[in-house]
């Protein structure tokens, strides 16, 4: 079973072949910061006003540290525990991935922030600004509750380890992320920080990726080992995402302040609630808040993008092509 | 009391345009707000009619003192001329792009200082010596029936009416101050909102000796890295970035590094991230690819000539070269062409165009020294160049959905006359326009060619219920090409009595009695082309060449019509562009579902959830599956076909996309073939897809996963698991 402690070794026969199209996709949508212009986004920034300016210096301190600590909890509790090696596979592509988005948070608030004090205040920001301490924390204590286990042997420890699982796909990446990127795309609504927009779509692709291959994981061991999901289970989830809700509400709250245009932390409210119910869903649970989606604009990021390239570079194109020259195939 | 007011009312145009899925008359909506904000805006200035907004544009330095005399001169006429209430006629996202993009502005307050009525006028306006003339251009474009390319567009009636939308640019000679010369050109041809094609083939292949300093040359590479910063530095007076396309003949012995400049892997320092790359194909390359014979590569240095051949003389010259042993290395045909396939399946860059089929039917080659050596940066204008001569070309599409009547086909009159009235306007565009480099001048002024193209096929078929794959489509498309072809080249042949033929016309192959349709059996048979034929003997024409098929992407925006000749890529899709991202949704395949009943929203997820394909969802009927189908579903044999089958009466070219969602070398490479033996010129972008894509999170979320049990699973993987659907 995937959970059962050890280091299997064995890929023939492969018992998942679904992890393993999984990594062989991701490898086919390699991008790098490299392709990202981000020098565009610095007219709309000088434009901003003060509390655009604020939302926005926040949202960087917060992206400078947000997907190394998911690349942590990668390295110390996933890959331990998901025994099958056409899964560890998927999860040193997706550590990859990780970095490539470090690398990109990194570039960003070097662009965004040419100040080199500043720069040391926006890592600092996860010790002194309460809204994204407050994040930090949820994550590092998700991190710690079974970083002392080296096996999964009972019932309740392979629960200890879905509860870490489902943290990691369904609040930080699915809920923490989603958060964040919705100021981007509001942004992006209104013409401003395309630069921004365009790594974000592509760290969003890579992060739907990861959070439906957590999903899948729950999955497999709801398949297999159908007793761990108890009622507990599912209340300790909704309870999870109740406190991931609010803490990234308290997000808001200090990036929105008063509110603006199309923005504000009543709407994001309204926001994470959908997106915590979908995740609820996904889950097989029932959904917690019932709320509908107040951001028009995220209806853009559901639908295939066709760029102009004039003006913006594609992000469509794969990396990986297999196959030998021939002339009757179809097409 | 009014900021909280245009607040609300921006707010309220976002929410409307972003609602444009459950009701594409949110659209409309959205657009009629926009043009209150826009004379709102305007009004801020002083702005209300024509005549304040080219007054208020002069004084602010922005239009010629030309244009503003004969504004004031005639005020009140073309006053009465301007009518907002064409607004109407606009989709969201072609005014927000009229609006962020094209409106003349205020250098200080940035606010703008004409509506869009008053824009389209004075682009008419700039190309007019008549009120008659504004009012004859400016009915076509107020009606979307015809827009000139976005060049003009930006252009008319500035202070540097800089017109033109394409440039050529022959190769560098293989010489230091050479290559020098030309980043200066298209740096100063960027500029002014060009887009430029370049050849290289010229420049010697690493390894070549340099014999000044008895070193070695780097080969193309590090000069292709120079244009690319060069390019990227030139910002098209904030409008957009430059763009360029660099052209390589597939002999050049740097061919293989040439095909990854654009991976986005390996060494960075090989790498060119802004530069579109073109493959210059010749047919002997491709007779030895399908042969599976080698293929020999050569340092240009040491061939020289090559490049000004094509045809029978290329081919005579390239095997002796290769008897002779002047190749650096040979390789298998297979084993470039792959790699060629490769580079379209990975980037959608190294675009396959055709030197011979180019040259062989192009009316400007009749004389062996007049020569093409490449396209442009959209493939579709093909024109001779040499190292004093910049080919350029003049651009404007006709909007066929503006030519449909209701329920009954093409208003085939209507559109000769659009066609005649567009030939007119842009044989006018080569006076009027501002050239940043005498060789840009010098050429346009000999040869006159012009570029007219066309928009909104895919609107054509949809309205008449055509799918693109049917006989009925092909016969219709190729028809409109023909009408257009006649009535272009029988205009020109007017403008030539009028005005005189261009200088160069005893050069071409129309000084011959040859037109463009006449190197396709079959395809100039009919009296009307005899008819042409023998006024052309006559009269001449004033322009050596007239159609090409551009993409038309931002003003089929404007035009809210399908670009060119291409079907849909979704029924429902977001477009990316400078000014931010917009929904766009098929709005026949909703009125067609609404007169059904079946616009739901559990209709709008399911589609949007099949990431705007109808071949899926439930309930969908069958006839509407056919028709709607996208350009991922379509075979892409039918879009060739099309082309294949319009190609004769295309003097130029067309930018033609082909799309593969999952692309192979296998597949691409029986696809590129096929064009080629179709006999098309060029082709455009390989559009895939994303392996992975977002999380949709405005679609409802499917319940989790049906289980799979872990026997399953094994079975699965033993078996064939790219058709086992429980992994899918």
């Amino acid at each position: 079973m995937l959970l059962d402690p050890g280091m299997d070794l064995t890929l023939r026969p492969m018992r998942y072949p679904d992890f393993y199209e999984r990594y062989r996709a991701a490898i086919r949508n390699t991008w790098t910061v490299e392709e990202v212009d981000l020098h565009t986004d610095l007219a709309d920034l000088a434009r901003m006003t003060p509390q655009e300016r604020h939302l926005i210096n926040r949202l960087v301190a917060f992206f400078a540290t947000g997907d190394s600590i998911v690349a942590n909890n990668l390295v110390l509790n996933l890959y331990q525990h998901v025994n099958a090696p056409e899964a560890r596979l998927y999860l040193s592509r997706q550590l990859f991935e990780e970095a490539v988005h470090v690398q990109f948070y990194l570039t960003l608030l070097d662009t965004y922030l040419p100040d080199p004090d500043e720069r040391v205040k926006a890592f600092a920001a996860i010790e002194h600004i309460p809204s994204i301490r407050d994040k930090a924390e949820f994550c590092f204590r998700w991190i710690d509750s079974i970083n002392g286990l080296r096996r999964l042997e009972t019932a309740d420890e392979r629960r200890q380890f879905l509860l870490n699982l489902i943290c990691f796909a369904a609040c930080i990446e699915g809920l923490f992320f989603y958060g964040a990127f919705a100021y981007v795309y509001w942004f992006r609504s209104r013409g401003l920080l395309g630069g921004l927009a365009t790594g974000t779509n592509w760290v969003f692709r890579d992060e739907s990726m990861h959070m439906e291959f957590a999903f899948s994981v729950v999955d497999t061991v709801r398949a297999e080992e159908p007793e761990l999901f108890d009622d507990k289970l599912g209340e300790q989830v909704t309870a999870m995402l109740e406190e991931a809700v609010a803490a990234e509400l308290a997000f808001a709250r200090d990036l929105c302040g008063d509110g603006m245009p199309g923005m504000s932390a009543e709407q994001m409210r309204e926001y994470l609630e959908y997106v915590a119910d979908q995740r609820l869903v996904r889950l097989g649970l029932p959904v917690r808040y019932g709320t509908a989606n107040p951001f028009a604009f995220m209806e853009l990021q559901d639908v295939q993008e066709l760029a102009n390239f004039f003006e913006r570079r594609v992000s469509a194109y794969q990396v990986a092509v297999e196959g030998n020259v021939t002339f009757d195939e179809t097409f | 009391m009014t900021q909280i007011v245009e607040a609300d009312r921006r707010l309220a145009i976002e929410e409307a345009a972003a609602r444009v899925i459950a009701d594409p008359a949110n659209s409309r909506v959205a657009a009629r707000l926009l043009a209150e904000e826009i004379a709102d805006e305007a009004a801020g200035h002083g702005v209300r009619t024509f005549s304040e907004s080219v007054a208020a544009t002069h004084a602010a330095g922005l239009v010629q003192d030309s244009l503003a005399a004969f504004v004031a001169a005639h005020a009140a006429e073309l006053d009465a001329l301007a009518r907002d209430e064409a607004d109407d006629r606009f989709e969201y996202f072609g005014l927000r792009t009229v609006y962020d993009r094209y409106l003349l502005r205020h250098p200080e307050t940035r606010a703008v200082l004409e509506r869009p009525q008053h824009f389209l006028l004075r682009v008419a306006c700039g190309l007019s010596s008549s009120v008659a003339e504004a009012a004859e251009l400016y009915g076509l474009m107020s009606t979307l029936a015809y827009l000139p390319s976005s060049p003009t567009l930006f252009n008319s009636g500035a202070r540097r009416p800089q017109l033109s939308s394409c440039f050529l640019l022959d190769s560098p000679r293989d010489e230091l101050e050479a290559i020098y010369d030309r980043y200066g050109q298209v740096a100063r041809l960027s500029k002014y909102a060009g887009g430029i094609g370049i050849s290289w083939t010229r420049v010697r292949s690493r390894g070549s000796l340099i014999r000044g300093t008895n070193g070695h040359s780097n080969g193309i590479v590090p000069w292709l890295r120079t244009l690319d910063a060069s390019v990227a530095a030139v910002n098209q007076g904030g409008r957009r970035k430059g763009a360029a396309c660099v052209y390589l003949e597939t002999w050049h012995a740097d061919v293989e590094e040439f095909l990854e400049l654009r991976d986005n892997t390996g060494e960075d320092a090989r790498r060119t991230h802004n530069l579109n790359l073109a493959n210059w194909v010749p047919d002997e390359f491709m007779r030895r690819v399908e042969a599976d014979e080698p293929w020999s590569l050569f340092d240009p240095k040491d061939v020289p000539d090559l490049t000004d051949l094509y045809g029978d003389a290329f081919d005579r010259a390239y095997r002796a070269y290769e008897e002779q042993g002047r190749y650096v290395r040979r390789i298998p045909a297979r084993t470039l062409y792959g790699r060629m396939m490769r580079t379209l399946a990975q980037t959608g860059n190294g675009w396959m165009t055709f030197k011979d089929a180019a040259n062989r039917t192009s009316n400007q080659t009749a004389r062996p020294e007049n020569v093409i050596h490449l396209s442009n940066l959209c493939t579709e204008i093909l024109e001779v160049t040499s190292d004093a001569e910049t080919a350029v070309c003049n651009l404007g599409s006709v909007n066929l959905a503006a030519h449909l009547r209701d329920g009954a086909g093409l208003d085939w009159d209507r559109l000769r006359g659009t066609v005649r009235t567009a030939v007119r306007f842009l044989d006018r565009t080569i006076d009027l326009g501002f050239y940043p480099t005498p060789e840009a001048e010098a050429a346009n002024r000999r040869w006159r060619p012009i570029g007219l193209g066309v928009m909104g096929l895919a609107d054509v078929f949809f309205a008449l219920r055509l799918p693109f794959d049917s006989p009925r489509a092909l016969e219709l498309s190729t028809r409109i090409a023909e009408e257009i072809a006649l009535a272009a080249y029988d205009t020109s042949a007017d403008l030539a009595a009028e005005r005189g033929r261009h200088p160069s016309y005893d050069d071409t192959r129309a000084a011959g009695g040859v037109l463009h349709p006449d190197h396709y059996a079959g395809a100039a048979g009919s009296p009307r082309w005899d008819a042409l034929r023998a006024k052309v003997a006559t009269t001449g024409l004033r322009n050596s060449l007239m159609i090409a098929i551009a993409p038309t992407a931002t003003i089929a925006s404007i035009a809210g019509c399908y670009e060119c000749i291409e079907p849909q890529v979704s029924n429902v899709f977001k477009r990316e562009t400078l000014s931010g991202e917009f929904l766009q949704v098929n709005r026949y395949l909703v009125a067609d579902l609404q007169a059904r009943g079946l616009w739901t929203q559990a209709m709008r997820d399911a589609i949007k959830r099949a990431d705007g394909s109808v071949q899926d969802v439930p309930g969908i009927p069958d006839d509407l599956k056919t028709l709607y189908r996208t350009a991922w579903e379509l075979p892409q044999k039918a879009l060739i076909d099309l082309a294949a089958a319009r190609q004769p009466y295309i003097d130029q070219s067309q930018s033609l996309n082909l799309f593969m969602a999952s692309p192979t070398i296998g597949k691409l490479s029986s696809m590129y073939a096929y064009a080629w033996k179709s006999g098309l010129k060029t082709t455009y972008y390989l559009r895939s897809r994303p392996a992975t894509r977002i999380a949709q999170t405005t679609v409802a979320a499917a319940p989790a996963a049906p289980e799979v049990t872990a026997a399953e699973a094994v079975a699965c993987s033993l078996e064939n698991p790219e058709v086992c659907e429980a992994c899918q």
